[in-house]
Parts: C-alpha cells; structure tokens; sequence
C-alpha cells in the first residue's frame, strides 16, 4: 500500500539515496537498520515529507504522490514520531497533540478547550496514558513525553479515512526497558489500524517487534530479510558492508603504548549533570576509547578534558599539571587539541582557507606583535597538505568546499602541527566515506607510533573494537568496566553492549 | 514551603514583587506618590505605550522583535489627524471614519512588515527597523514636518473627561488589554504565538504554517500601534512624526522588563502590564523624587539589560549574536 | 555558484554604474573637484560606518553607534576648554568605554546584541543630555582651531577630513587583514562555535570589536562637533540608517564572516552618489528616510548568507 520505487536523493556533493525500493503493507511493521549515515534519516524524511525525492516515485495505494510538505504526508496518513522530542515544550498537553489541527475546535478563531482537553483524552486512552489534558508538557518524563508523541501521530487516525503508515524514529532510546515493552505492546496492539516503520540502533529490538527488515548502507537497500529468519551478526556484516577485519582497523599496525608516561590523569572527576566519579589515565601512545549509548556522558568528558566544560569537583591532571582554570585557551597551552563530532560547525570555519584553519588555534606562533606572517602560514599549510595528501587546489582553498574527508584532514593538521599531544577525537569518521574513514584509521595509527595519547569516541562499537589499546565503557556517567585490547585478545560487541545497556 | 521558592515560580513573580517594591519606594521617599491623582497621572502617561507594548508582546512571545513602532505611530496617527480633519474634525460627523481608517493603517504597515520579514526571509529585527524608518520618512512626507493640532472636543475627551479620577483612554486601554487577553489565551492565533516561541522548528514539522502566523501576529501589532498612536494623539492634540519618539525603546523595555521572554514561549500581556507600569511608575517616581526626567532613558538602558540578564538560563545558549 | 561569485562585486559595479547615471544627467558631478568634495562631506558617515563594519563582521550590530556620536559632540565640546587637544583622547577614550560596555553586556551577559547596543545607547544618550543641560552647545573658534584646525579645511586640494578618513580606513584595514585581531574576528564571524572550539579567547575579541565600533563612532562625533563648532545631544540625529546602510550595501552580511572595511568604504560611496543623485532628482529631502529604509530591505535580503540561519526569527 505503501511503496518507494527507485528513490533517489541528491545533495550537493553527496548521494544521500540511491535507487532506494521500499515496500511496506497494510498492519505491517518494518525494521529499518544501517550506520550513521547510510541513508535512514533522509530515506524517512522524504517518507514523512521533510525532503522532496529527485528521482524515482512514491506510490500509496499504486498512485505516485509528491509530499511538498509534513502537512501533506500527514493529510495522505504518513506520521512521524520523532527521535528528538518533538513536543513545544510551554505548551500544555493538549495543544501539543493537536498543534496545527486545532480547527476542529475552533469557532471564528476561538478556542473551545473543553472540547480540546475531551480529544485530547480519548488520545491518551490510546496510549494508556493517565495524565491531565492541560498539563505543562515541560514537567512530564522522557517516557511520557514520548507516548504523547505517539497519541499525536494517532490523531491521524480520526482525521485520515485510508490507511496509516507511522514512522518510529528510534523511539526506545530514553526509554526504560518497561517503558519499551509498553511501547512495543501498544504498537502491536495498533497494526490493526497502521502499519509502521521501526528505526533503532539496537537490532535484538529490530528483529523482535518487526516483520521483515530493510538494511541500508551508503544510500543503498543492501538487504531485505525476513525477521524469523534474521540473524543479527550478518545484519551486522551487512550494514558495515564488508568483513571487519584486521586490516580494515590497521590492527597490524598497533603497537603497544609507553606506560611509564602519563600524559593525561583524570582523578574522581563529577559534573553532577552529565558524568560521576570519573577516573582514568591516558600514556603517551595510547588510543583510549569511550564507549557507551548516546548521552551517556562521553562527550561531555571529552569537553571537560579540553576545557569547554567546568567540573563540579575531581581533579584533572594534564602532564602532571593539576588544571585549575578550564578554558578551551586554556586546553589548547597545555597540549589539549579536540577534533569535534560537528566538523562543519565546530571543527573548520566555512568560509576560510585551509591555511587560516590550520593556524586559528596558534596564531600566536605565526605572528608578531599581533601582526601576522600570512608567507609563514601559508608554508605551513603547503607542508601539511603534502604530508596528509589533502585534496584541495591550493592553500588558499575554502575550507568549506573540501570533501568530509578532506575537512577532517584539515582539522587534525591544525592541531598536530600546534604540536598537541593529548588529542581527543569526537565521532572523527562521522559522515565520511570508506576511503576517507580508512585515512582517519591510519593517521591514528601514525599519531599513537608518534606518542600522541588518543581519546577515541567512535562512531559504531567496531571502530572502537578496531582502534583501541583500552576500552571504558560508560552508562549513565559512569565507568562500568574496562578492557585491555591487546591485538587478538580484544573484547567483542556483546561484552561491550551488556555493560553499555 | 519551599516548592514555591523555585526559580521558576521566583522568575514568574519577580516582575509583580519589583512593582510593588518600586511603589513603596517612591511612596516612601515621598508621600504624595501615593495618590490617586498621581496614579492617574502615571496610568494616563502610561496607555500609549502599553498599547504598542501590548502589540510588541505577541511578537516578543513568538521569538521575533519588532523595532517599526515609531515608524507605525507616526504614520497611523499622521494619516488618522489627516483624515480626521478633512473630513470635518470633529468626532460626531463623517470623521469618525478616520478612527477605524488609523487601525487599518497600522494593519496593513504591520502586514508589509511581516510579509518582508517572511517572504525576504530577513531576520526580524532588521526587517522592522528598516521598516520603521520608512514609516518615519513617510510621515514627514505627509506632514512636510509640520505639527497636525487634532481639537475637537469630543475626541480629547478621552483624555479630558474623568470617570473616578481616571481619564477614559485608562478605561479604554483596560478594554484592549483585555481584548489582548482574550486574543492570547482563547484564540487559535494567540496559542500559535506560543507555539512558534516555543520551538519553531517543532512547530513546522506539526503543519503549523509558521510563516502565516508570523504575517499575523505583525498584523495585530499594527493595530495595536494604532491604537497607541490614537492614544497618544488624545493626549497631546498633536499628530507628527515625533508621535512615536521614544516608544521603541520604552515599550521593548516595558515586555521585557516584565518578564516575557526575548527569545519567545514565555510571557504574555499581563506580564506586559506589569512591565509598563514598573518603567512608568519609575519614570514617574523620578520626577516625583526630583531627578531630571532625562536621566530616564539612562535607567531604562541598564534596566533592559538587568531584565534581560536575569532571565536568561544563560548554560542552555551557545552563544549570542 | 556563480551568482554567488557575482555577488561578490556587486557593490563596486553598483557604485560605478550608479556614478555614470549620475554623471550622465548632469557632467558637472564627475568633475574631480566634485567627487573629492563628495567623499569629503560623507567622510565622518564613513568613519561610523567603518566603526558599525566589525560589529557586523563578527555577526552583530550596533545600534548605539548614533548616540555615542551624539554624546561625544556635547563632551567634546565641554572638554574642550579645559584640556584642549586632550579633549579628544578623552572622546575616543569614552567612546571605546562605552563599546566594550555593549560588549560586555552581549557576551557576558548574553543579551543579544540589537537590544544590548539599544541600551547602552540609551545610557548615551542620557549622558548626553546631562552633560549638555539639553541645550545646544557652541565652541570657541580659537580654542577649537588651535586644538583641532588641522582636522577641517584643505591640504593640496583634499579636505583634511577625507584624509583622515582614509588615514583610518587603513589602519582598519591593516587590522582586519594583516593582524590576529583581524583574523579571529573573521573566524567568529564566519563560524563562531568553530573558533570557540580552536581555543581562542571568543568573548575577548567580540568586546573588541564593540569597543572598536564605539570609538569609532566616537571619532565620528568628534570630527562632526569640530566641523560644526558645538555639540548636542541630538547632533548627529539621521546618522545610524546611512551608516548601516553603507556596510551592508557594501557587502559586509548581516551574518558576519565576508565582506570588510574596504566595502564599506564603497558602500558609504553609494550612499554618497546616491543621496547627490536625489538632489538632482529633486526627491525632497523627506523622503531619505524611505529611500534609504528600502535600499536597507533590498540590500540585506541580497547579502544575507541564510544557510548560517537555520530559522529566521
């Protein structure tokens, strides 16, 4: 009933879709599956409305639609529960779940609210949810702001005669592991009503509420497999897209580190909001990698390292200097660098040549009294675009037109020709291709031989695996266990995954 | 007890305690402060800018700013004495026509507003000062600088004529607060301000038509800059380009300073009374305590940032341009 | 693309053609002596403009710029019979305190800049009115020629200000493109979380550039009170809508990052010709108001660079 046939989609540098088939029918619920970056989120936002396809057609009921708009995919029964709470949160309840369809209760712009809050409660009955229509969305819980969400999705269901095709977008993710089952019940519960599309990370839940599942890679529908007969390890293999080997990760390459040098020592760090009781240590050499769910605090560690976040109290030692002022100036003197998740935002500066990105964190060195030495600057630049193969026509090159790859480049030779020998690396493969993530693995390699320390936080458990000498895993701010990673002895994902969940 | 005390609860009653800390102050320092004459003063030197800061709320609440309503006074009450003339000056013939025609003016600038804004997609704050210079310019034009003297009894009425001590443009402006009450809370137009404040994005995606909205809430703060230039016309009899002076910054001052938020979701029109009355009960009691009344804008200044700092949860912003 | 590369010369073709329509109505404006004289009178616009320029380079903007101008004009003219040539170190002086003020207050205080310059300028202009006693206040010639007369009248033919005008349009220049200030700015303004993130001192150089836009505008004021021989608080009134106007029709963006001091010596230039062009079209004077309103409109809506904007608010 509903179908995708030879979906394409196209960014500028980018071919987010290729080709994509996707069927789903009436009461069926569809597992949907891939890395970061294979092509879900577009593929649901063209489903749901957000993005135009350029090629290929959508067919509900045989007949090929055009979503210009949300508005549109809901009004032919496509709805989105999203990932990211999408609930405004001054509103109250009931404005939320009917928030641009209030026409119903509405008289020459005026509004009926006792009608709202009556539609708005046989809403929550669906969702076996037993709260005021009028409440505050802001002081309700994770989970029941998600099954608000849900409840809204539902309105379609009165407004839309034909049939409903619901998009879960990892809607398990804050959940509690009760919460999931509810969840899950509900959904089976509804498939007399809806079919739906299920996105999540964690395959055990994919293959257990699906019927079949599509697995995606690089804008492509590798696969279609029944869930009876799903076996998640080749999922797994699937989604990757070849075996992870050794040599993909540059395992022969991994040596063992310099444990007589110390470079970084965290001591019974807090942030109260983010992380506890964090201790560890990092040697000259060493790729440590964190790992752990979304929001586990990974990230907010790495942004105290560097400075950009103030601990409530612990103490952070960098070369044997306990910090007391945390700035990211501060990170930066004492050898701190940061290669952050958002490259295009928070790595380079759109807008400047790869010369002025690679000196911005030490301009200090390349002037005097204030005044820059550009001829300087720009020879460095010539040496490091040789020395990282870095693809751009000159020095003088916007940084904002290089390939992910090629920008990725850019901000590590900022940061090794500054001379920084602690380097935290934030999801450094994010969005990049094979080739360009294979580059990244080696540079590891070659800044871990140079006697860099490496806080790894890595895109899928495998590159963790892959790259580490020592893992920690973390669930909910704190350190749960530790693996030595030794070439031939490293832990597996499912030693990883039971302390992460 | 101490459920109360939270910062939310602290943050939505701040600007009331502020008032009445500020009332017993000046009554303090000067007793005469404390009479009705001297309330009715403050009241009356206070409707024209709570009309425009009334209209300034809806903007304020969906996250935008608007910086047109010197442009917007002087041209709706420009074109009201114009009309009001020509078509005899006085209120019980044709020239009652011109009191309508001067909200329909104050619309339509508030439409081309919104729809530059929208359509040209300018951020809001530039959009509307440059649109308030085109209205400033405009009604030079009109007036050729001249002063446009509006007398007709009846109509200055609103400003002569006392009910209870009070001049009946106080009666009046209570009328359109209410009706601005009315609007933000029972209204689909007034519950969209909040949900465009309060995550625009979120908003979009739930087939909102945002931009609609946006146009709107421009367009009824057009009417309610009419309604101040009225206003502000009975009260001085005089109609020109320098109608407006002053009130960007008092009214702008006047939401914020009563704790609607400037980057939108939070607030609403009684905040904005409130607001309105701590500026003009300030402006007053300085007179009253004998400071120079020039000294105000000074205050106002620290006053807008002092607002806008504490109710800024300053950890969830990145940065500020 | 290639609009986008188009976009980059549009304000120097504007210029040109703008100049030649001109000229063609009437020959008499493209004599050299007219067009120095031009530059001349828009020279103390420019050098506020040139002031208002890093603001908007870094992604902000100052709408204090007018009122510190206008309270520097009464100081000047105060200070000047008591410290002589000094009064104008104290200007500057104050006009760079009241900028690192809005600085502060947007950074620090994260109150967004439009409504932070507001009120600082509030506060100006109150401190204008004090100190004048609201009145309209004159200097003395002698006082003044002795301690600013190298500021107005002529060197070879060239009006001293336009001198001084250029003088400081290359010292802005050598700093937005030669200096780390420069290029920092251009970093925060081009991509702010990015240069956060390469550990230089954000908040520091964002004061910086308001304490540089309100000496500026300071300067501004100052050279107008000499030229006019007083000051008032409301002297340099109509002064902010031109200046903003010559940096962003220049092509310096209201989202920061491209564009520079150099365009906004071509945009005050445009507003120059143009402003002369109304004269010879015998639009009234009233109506600058609209003319430059809508040239603002037309000018931001061509420049804004709306990817950095994911919503307009």
């Amino acid at each position: 009933m509903f179908e995708l046939q030879k979906v394409d989609k196209v960014f500028p540098g980018v071919h987010a879709l290729k080709a994509v088939d996707f069927e789903i029918k009436r009461g069926e619920i569809v597992g949907l599956v891939g890395e970061n970056g294979a092509g879900k989120s577009t593929l649901m936002k063209i489903i749901y409305g957000a993005y135009q396809h350029d090629g290929g057609q959508v067919l509900v009921d045989g007949k090929a639609v055009r979503f210009r708009s949300p508005r549109q995919a809901m009004d032919m029964g496509v709805g989105m529960v999203f990932q990211e709470q999408s609930l405004i949160p001054n509103l109250t309840v009931m404005e939320n779940i009917f928030l641009g369809f209030e026409k119903q209760f509405v008289n020459f712009g005026v509004i009926d609210w006792k009608a709202m809050a009556e539609a708005a409660r046989h809403q929550l009955n669906k969702v076996k949810l037993d709260i005021s229509p009028s409440t505050t969305t802001s002081q309700l819980s994770f989970a029941q702001r998600q099954l608000i969400e849900l409840a809204k999705v539902l309105t379609l269901e009165e407004r839309v005669q034909g049939d409903l095709v619901i998009l879960l977008d990892e809607p398990t993710s804050v959940l509690a592991k009760e919460e999931i089952e509810l969840l899950f019940e509900l959904v089976r519960d509804l498939r007399s009503r809806a079919s739906f599309i299920f996105v999540s990370h964690r395959l055990d839940e994919v293959t257990d509420l699906s019927d079949r599942i599509y697995v995606m890679k690089d804008g492509e529908v590798v696969d279609v497999v029944n869930a009876d007969d799903a076996n998640i390890d080749s999922i797994q293999r699937e989604m990757v897209g070849r075996n992870i080997n050794k040599e993909y990760y540059r395992e022969e390459q991994q040596s063992p580190f310099d444990t007589s040098k110390v470079l970084l020592e965290l001591d019974s760090v807090n942030l109260d909001s983010r992380y506890r009781d964090i201790s560890l240590k990092l040697h000259a050499g060493e790729v440590l990698c964190l790992v752990g769910t979304e929001g586990s605090g990974r990230e907010a560690i790495l942004r105290t390292i560097y400075g950009l976040q103030r601990p409530d109290c612990g103490r952070v030692a960098i070369n044997g200097h306990s910090m007391t002022r945390f700035s990211a100036r501060k990170g930066v003197e004492v050898g701190v660098a940061y290669v952050p998740r958002e490259r295009k935002i928070e790595g380079i500066v759109a807008g400047m040549s790869v010369f002025e990105n690679m000196t911005l964190s030490q301009m200090g060195n390349y002037a005097k009294a204030g005044v820059l030495d550009i001829g300087k600057e720009r020879a460095l630049a010539r040496e490091w675009i040789g020395k990282l193969s870095i693809k751009a026509s000159s020095e003088n090159a916007d940084c904002g037109n290089l390939s992910g790859g090629n920008q990725q480049k850019v901000v590590l030779a900022k940061w090794r020709s500054g001379g920084s020998d602690i380097i935290l690396l934030d999801h450094p493969t994010r969005g990049l291709d094979i080739g360009a993530k294979e580059d990244v693995y080696v540079m590891v390699r070659e800044m871990s031989e140079a006697g860099i320390g490496i806080i790894l936080v890595a895109d899928t458990l495998e590159e963790a695996i892959g790259l580490s000498h020592t893992i920690a895993v973390i669930k909910d701010g704190e350190i749960q266990k530790r693996y030595d990673c030794q070439p031939g002895s490293k832990p597996s994902l499912y030693d990883l995954i039971q302390y992460m969940i | 007890m101490s459920q109360f005390m939270t910062r939310e609860n602290l943050q939505k009653w701040a600007p009331l305690l502020v008032l009445i800390a500020l009332i017993l102050f000046f009554s303090a320092a000067n007793p005469n402060f404390l009479s009705v004459r001297n309330f009715a003063r403050i009241t009356m030197a206070a409707t024209p800018a709570l009309m425009i800061s009334l209209g300034i709320t809806f903007i304020i609440i969906m996250g935008s700013i608007d910086l047109s309503m010197e442009g917007a006074v002087a041209v709706c009450a420009v074109v009201f004495a114009t009309l009001f003339l020509s078509l005899g000056g006085v209120l019980n013939s044709w020239a009652w026509v011109a009191l309508p025609a001067a909200l329909v003016v104050g619309s339509i600038f508030g439409l081309i507003n919104g729809l530059v804004h929208v359509r040209l997609k300018i951020p809001s704050f530039m959009a509307s000062l440059s649109m308030g210079f085109v209205g400033i310019g405009l009604s030079l034009l009109m007036t050729g600088g001249d002063r446009i003297r509006v007398e007709d009894p009846i109509f200055r009425s609103l400003l002569t004529e006392r009910v209870l001590n009070f001049p009946l443009m106080v009666y009046f402006a209570g009328l359109a607060l209410l009706v601005a009450w009315f609007i933000q809370s029972r209204t689909r137009i007034g519950r969209n301000f909040y949900a465009v404040g309060g995550g625009e994005e979120l908003a979009h995606a739930s087939g909102l038509n945002v931009n609609r909205v946006r146009v709107i809430g421009f367009m009824i703060a057009g009417v309610f800059y009419a309604l101040g230039a009225l206003f502000a016309v009975a009260r001085i009899g005089i109609a020109e380009t320098a109608t407006g002076y002053n009130l960007m910054f008092i009214s702008i001052t006047s939401v914020v300073v009563g704790g609607t938020a400037l980057w939108g979701g939070i607030g609403g029109v009684w905040n904005t009374l409130v607001g309105v009355l701590i500026v003009n009960v300030i402006a007053n009691g300085m007179i009253v305590i004998g400071l120079p009344r020039y000294v105000q804008d000074g205050v106002l200044g620290v006053l807008v940032i002092l607002a806008v700092y504490l109710s800024t949860d300053r950890k969830s912003l990145a940065f500020v341009k | 693309m290639n609009l986008e590369k188009l976009k980059r010369h549009f304000p120097w073709i504007t210029l040109v053609v703008l100049t030649l329509l001109v000229g063609a109505m009437d020959p008499n404006f493209l004599r050299p002596h007219n067009l120095i004289q031009l530059a001349g009178d828009i020279s103390t616009l420019f050098v506020m403009a040139l002031g208002i320029t890093f603001v908007i380079y870094i992604g902000g903007i100052d709408l204090s710029a007018q009122s510190v101008a206008n309270m520097t004009t009464v100081l000047a003219t105060i200070s000047l019979p008591l410290f002589g040539a000094w009064a104008g170190v104290l200007c500057i002086l104050t006009g760079l305190l009241f900028g690192a003020v809005s600085g502060y207050v947007t950074t620090r205080l994260k109150v967004p800049s439009f409504i932070a310059t507001l009120a600082v300028g509030g506060i100006a202009l109150s401190v204008g009115q004090y100190a004048s006693g609201q009145r309209a206040l004159y200097m003395d010639a002698t006082l003044r020629d002795q301690a600013f007369g190298w500021m107005i009248g002529t060197t070879a033919g060239i009006p001293n200000e336009l001198i001084i005008a250029i003088a400081l349009l290359l010292i802005a220049l050598f700093v937005q493109t030669r200096t780390t200030v420069g290029r920092a700015l251009k970093a925060i303004g081009a991509g702010e979380l990015a240069a956060v993130a390469s550990g230089l001192k954000v908040d520091q150089y964002k004061i910086m550039a308001f304490a540089i836009s309100g000496m500026f505008a300071a300067i501004a004021g100052l050279l107008f009170s000499v030229k006019l021989a007083g000051g008032s608080p409301t002297l340099a009134e109509g002064f902010l809508l031109p200046a903003i106007v010559a940096v962003l029709v220049g092509g310096t963006p209201l989202t920061g990052g491209v564009g520079g001091v150099l365009n906004t010596a071509i945009g005050a230039m445009i507003v120059a010709v143009v402003r002369t062009s109304m004269l010879y079209l015998e639009i009234p004077a009233t109506s600058q108001q609209i003319f430059f309103g809508i040239v603002l409109i037309a000018a931001i809506a061509l420049t804004i660079d709306r990817s950095k904007m994911r919503i307009v608010k």
